[in-house]
């Protein structure tokens, strides 16, 4: 991996980020008959309808608009939101904290128990442990998230009470032991304040939640190492070390796993995508005040600035964490080019 | 392709979960084409009724999945749902094709300045995570099975125009489409008659088994309230509904959602199956597992 690589990568993202404005201002602008009813709020008066229109420029060519349109985002104004009075950027930025501590949990569940797994599977190939592995990876992938997390929000939390099911901590433990926010991460900030008891509260808090959103990307990993690793395992070099007399369990470890590590993060970038779209739906079962409730609540009451922000800024992580994925499989990789 | 049967023969003997997933699949089919002529109680089904007395009914002979709040058979609701589940995947996969082909074929076919514009424009579209477009253009256009078939389709039809753009543009360099050229052939003969049919396998083949996909993206945006309509007895929407009596009345929720499981399971299986049969490197490696034991 080069410097040029990264300075490539970046212009890309810039573009991309170009590419996502500009889809979301055909989609909220041009393609809509009447913009402004929809970013009037739900029962809009002729006045909010009025004042909308200047807002949105709709009078001026379409030009200016999408002008108008950049700048806006560019210089933080994303507009006011109806459910909440508040600016929707503010909004965002101060609900994207949990859900990031959610899906990055989701995520080191995935990647933990997905590779093993993948590998036992492959090392098994064909036998009942691959079978297993295999229908269970398909399952993660077939199962509609919200209705697993409904589920096991019944199960584990209404008629086991083993697991608290809603929200990320219990305010009661935040007002006894004097938790002040600092990064918004509840994880990081507990143990930035050596506050054990609210750690301990908000880890109890993630694992529900986390264990649903982590089934889709866990299931995709165990199914990629699986399948990287029985094609590795099965290349020359691999089989002649084998012949050479090789235990087996080093050629499996030391030398294919090796070369299945850099594709499998590759195609973590994707599955992040479909995990914080999950997050959307894990978030409202959960009650997790992320930007997944946010959404979710800005959808259902057809709070429209609200619904664009979170578009714009999903998609925006999403290139993001796809970047940092391409950089990191470059560097692992010497043969990655763009 | 004169294989067709004996690949599918192939598939089946190499894996027994592939056969699981064909029988899945033409159950969900047959039963979305009948549904309307085989549910126990048809008003329940397109919501017409409200019993009082059947509220809340826990599963039993007569009712196997019970009722919900309006005291409407959930079994039917479920049957009828697959009717919903089964346009929606049709649809959103059919328009999704509609776009995707002729944008990848002139794009990979025609290529230059024009090629690379339009594959720019389907590079914008994936810079969106999967589903999060279709919640912007389902908010957009507002509620309803047709808005929603479209705005899932329009998410969707990048990743075919890409597929077919790859493929095209190693197909309009083998021998026979340079044949057809020195033979006189048009740009557009040779375009629809030698290369579009020479590339389109694997495209359908992806299209057909991402049905499944479909159904599960339409049902989370039935859950996220930009779905289908209120009363559509779709099956994302059946789950929404149970949701606020969940804790004394699991079966309402519960059903729909095993539902929506075991068909997406269904074709997931199948498409399992079949990457590994259309992958040669996998053919590979069973011959040489085969020779070393």
């Amino acid at each position: 991996m080069s410097k040029a690589y990264v300075a490539k990568r970046l212009a890309m993202l810039f573009m991309v980020v170009l590419g996502v404005l500009v889809i979301t201002f055909v989609i909220t602008r041009v393609i809509p008959a009447r913009p402004e009813l929809l970013w009037a709020g739900s029962h809009p008066t002729e006045e909010q309808i009025e004042r909308a229109r200047k807002e949105l420029r709709l009078d001026e060519p379409i030009y200016v608009q999408l002008y108008y349109y950049l700048k806006d985002f560019f210089t933080g104004d994303w507009g006011v939101s109806w459910r909440t009075r508040q600016p929707v950027l503010q909004d965002i930025m101060e609900s994207l904290p949990a859900t990031l501590e959610l899906v990055f949990a989701a995520f080191a569940i995935a990647v933990m128990v997905g590779i093993p797994l993948g590998v036992l599977a492959a090392v098994r190939y064909g036998r009942l442990a691959d079978g297993v592995v295999r229908v269970f990876s398909v399952l993660g992938a077939s199962a509609p998230v919200f209705w697993i997390a409904l589920i096991a929000q019944l199960v584990f939390s209404s008629w086991l009470g083993v697991l608290p099911g809603a929200k990320r901590v219990d305010e009661s433990v935040v007002i006894e032991t004097g938790f002040r926010e600092i990064t918004g991460f509840m994880i990081l900030d507990s143990i930035l304040q050596l506050n054990a008891a609210v750690l301990l509260d908000a880890l109890k808090h993630l694992v529900l939640p986390a264990l649903v959103l982590s089934l889709y990307p866990l299931g995709l990993t165990a199914r990629m190492t699986r399948a990287l690793m029985i094609e590795a395992l099965n290349e020359y070099h691999s089989i002649s070390l084998q012949v050479w007399g090789l235990p087996r369990r080093l050629v499996v470890y030391k030398y294919a796993l090796k070369n299945v590590i850099a594709p499998v993060i590759a195609s973590l970038g994707l599955s992040f995508g479909y995990t914080i779209i999950g997050a959307f739906m894990v978030e409202l079962v959960f009650v997790w005040p992320g930007i997944g409730l946010y959404a979710a609540l800005a959808l259902l009451s057809f709070d429209y600035p609200a619904v664009i922000g979170c578009v714009v800024v999903v998609a925006l992580v999403y290139s993001l964490v796809n970047m940092v994925v391409d950089i990191v499989h470059a560097s692992l990789d010497p043969r990655v080019k763009l | 392709m004169a294989s067709a049967s004996s690949q599918v023969l192939w598939l089946i003997r190499r894996s027994k979960l592939s056969l699981v997933g064909l029988f899945i699949v033409a159950g969900f089919v047959v039963t979305g084409i009948l549904a309307p002529f085989i549910v126990p109680y048809p008003e329940d089904a397109r919501g017409e009724t409200y019993n009082i007395e059947e509220r809340f009914q826990p599963p039993s002979w007569e009712h196997p999945f019970g009722t919900d709040e309006y005291g409407r058979d959930v079994f039917s609701r479920v049957l009828m749902g697959a009717r919903y589940s089964l346009i929606i995947a049709v649809g959103v996969v059919g328009l999704a094709l509609l776009i995707g082909i002729p944008v990848g074929l002139v794009a990979g076919y025609v290529g230059g300045r024009v090629g690379s514009m339009l594959m720019r424009v389907t590079d914008m579209f994936l810079a969106f995570p999967p589903l999060l477009l279709a919640i912007a253009l389902a908010a957009t256009l507002g509620r309803g099975l047709f808005n929603t078939i479209i705005a899932l389709s329009i998410s969707w039809w990048p990743w075919y125009a890409r597929l077919l753009y790859v493929r095209v543009t190693s197909v309009k360099n083998m021998p026979f489409v340079d044949s057809a050229r020195l033979l006189g052939l048009g740009r557009l003969a040779i375009m629809f008659r030698h290369v579009l049919p020479n590339s389109l396998t694997p495209v359908t083949v992806q299209a057909a088994l991402d049905m499944g996909s479909a159904i599960l993206e339409a049902a989370g945006l039935s859950f996220l309230g930009v779905g289908v309509d209120p009363s559509t007895p779709e099956w994302g929407l059946l789950v929404t509904e149970g949701w606020a009596s969940i804790s004394s009345a699991w079966w309402i929720s519960l059903f729909p959602g095993l539902a929506i499981l075991v068909t997406v399971l269904g074709f997931n299986l199948l498409a399992d199956a079949l990457r590994e049969s259309l992958d040669p490197r996998i053919r590979r490696i069973a011959l040489t597992r085969r020779i070393l034991g």
